[in-house]
């Protein structure tokens, strides 16, 4: 198994998990961030610190989506391995529907 | 099924709900674990773990092999039974600070001396954790815990001075999260014909947290690592202008002004006969002197299996053997 990043963290980017990761899986887009499935060592220990519950086990039924999106984009995206402000908007999004279709697939900018 | 060709980690993995709490180092190790054990060509019914008690000793459940949760420190005992009886299969130990260094210390030395053909995984977090923290015989001194709340105030064991003194023909340690060395170091053990001792830096993050930050920090950890590679000179450091010397009969930390790599390194050799500098290499400790993982030694030596089938090669005559020696007078009848 593994855990994914799901909906949730789209536009809000709260960087708690990357605090907390043992083994910096944490992989980092424009305004969104993924797990390597490779690299998760499933010890859970991020599920609870995303403040918008985006972090999922992926034997949770239905999220074979997010599986697939969290293993391609960490293959393009850079690590991230230390914690940083989330962007000033991201209490606007917190709860916003639909949020698949604001997912850029940029890596973050340097 | 025999063949081995097309086994994935999910052929190893149980259907147990793994039961450590949330970021601990154990969880690091059984994914390297899962990944490994596939590519060895052993097949998961002739794979054994043994654990003795703790956390780590939760192991067995969540492999999808035999494995025995034992008893309290008695892990390299059976294991050398099964060993001993069953020389087809596979035997791994799993096993803690506590475990193998307290209660179970002795029967870790006689397992290792006998070269019996397992492989010891120590996970080392400095702590008892399963009893909700204790200081353990790794744990360092001054360590606040519950049962020292004005600091240990006793020295450490080393576990890898421990194993060198015992004879283990190899010897080698790694940490939890480098997957990359940790993999590597856990498949040279299972190749190892003999015993075979890894010790593992484990972070136990909620009663010891940041033991390990010398040897797990990206920021620190270039400069109090030194990463043991046969045959190549002991260089370390961000810059790698940092080296270890031999100088008269102590080990010293040279740097290179000018950004170079020192000169006159001693040159790693985990071949030697003789154990000597292995042993100071194994004593090296921070923060006066960097940490080293990687494997110390590995030396080939008949098994505790072949000698003692070399002893006796008929399992007839061994039999027979076995009820000459039970009949052989001296004894006594009760009444």
């Amino acid at each position: 198994m593994t855990y994914v990043v799901t909906e949730n963290c789209i536009k809000c980017k709260h960087t708690d998990c990357v605090a907390v990761c043992p083994v910096d899986c944490f992989y980092e887009g424009e305004n969104m961030l993924v797990i390597h499935p490779d690299e998760c060592i499933d010890c859970g220990v991020c599920e609870p610190e995303c403040p918008v519950d985006a972090i999922r086990p992926d034997t949770e039924p239905g999220l074979e989506m997010w599986l697939a999106l969290n293993t391609e984009l960490a293959g393009i995206w850079p690590v991230i391995d230390e914690q940083k402000e989330p962007p000033p908007d991201a209490a606007l999004w917190k709860d916003a529907e639909g949020k698949l279709a604001h997912l850029s697939r940029n890596a973050v900018s340097a | 099924m025999t063949s081995t060709a097309n086994l994935s980690p999910a052929d190893f993995t149980s259907d147990q709900e793994v039961r450590w709490c949330p970021g601990c180092g154990d969880f690091a190790i059984l994914a390297q674990m899962k990944k490994l054990l596939p590519t060895l060509g052993v097949r998961p019914e002739n794979t054994v773990f043994v654990s003795g008690i703790g956390c780590s000793s939760r192991f067995p459940y969540y492999l999808e092999t035999y494995g025995l949760h034992s008893i309290h420190g008695r892990a390299p005992a059976i294991a050398t039974g099964l060993k001993h009886t069953r020389p087809d299969l596979q035997v791994w130990v799993v096993t803690g600070d506590g475990d193998a260094l307290s209660i179970g210390c002795t029967h870790l030395l006689h397992a290792l001396r006998r070269n019996v053909d397992i492989k010891i995984l120590l996970f080392n977090n400095r702590i008892y954790g399963l009893t909700k923290g204790q200081f353990s015989p790794t744990s360092l001194p001054g360590l606040v815990t519950g049962s020292s709340p004005e600091g240990t105030t006793h020295q450490p064991l080393h576990p890898l001075s421990i194993a060198l003194a015992s004879k283990a023909t190899f010897v080698a340690r790694s940490i939890d999260t480098n997957a990359k060395h940790l993999s590597e170091t856990l498949r040279r053990a299972a190749e190892h014909k003999g015993s075979a001792f890894v010790e593992i830096f484990q972070n136990c993050h909620i009663y010891n947290d940041g033991a390990f930050d010398f040897a797990k920090n990206a920021a620190i950890r270039d400069d109090h690592l030194v990463q043991l590679e046969h045959g190549a000179p002991l260089v370390f450091g961000k810059e790698r202008n940092k080296g270890i010397r031999l100088n008269g009969s102590q080990l010293e930390v040279v740097t290179a002004e000018n950004g170079d790599v020192p000169s006159n390194l001693l040159v790693h050799d985990e071949l030697s006969p003789t154990a000597t500098i292995a042993h100071m290499i194994a004593a090296m400790s921070h923060p006066d002197m960097p940490e080293a993982i990687g494997v110390l030694r590995a030396v080939s030596e008949p098994t505790h299996n072949e000698l003692m089938h070399d002893q006796n090669p008929e399992p007839a005559e061994r039999s027979a053997a076995l009820e000459r020696l039970l009949r052989s007078g001296e004894t006594w009848t009760v009444n």
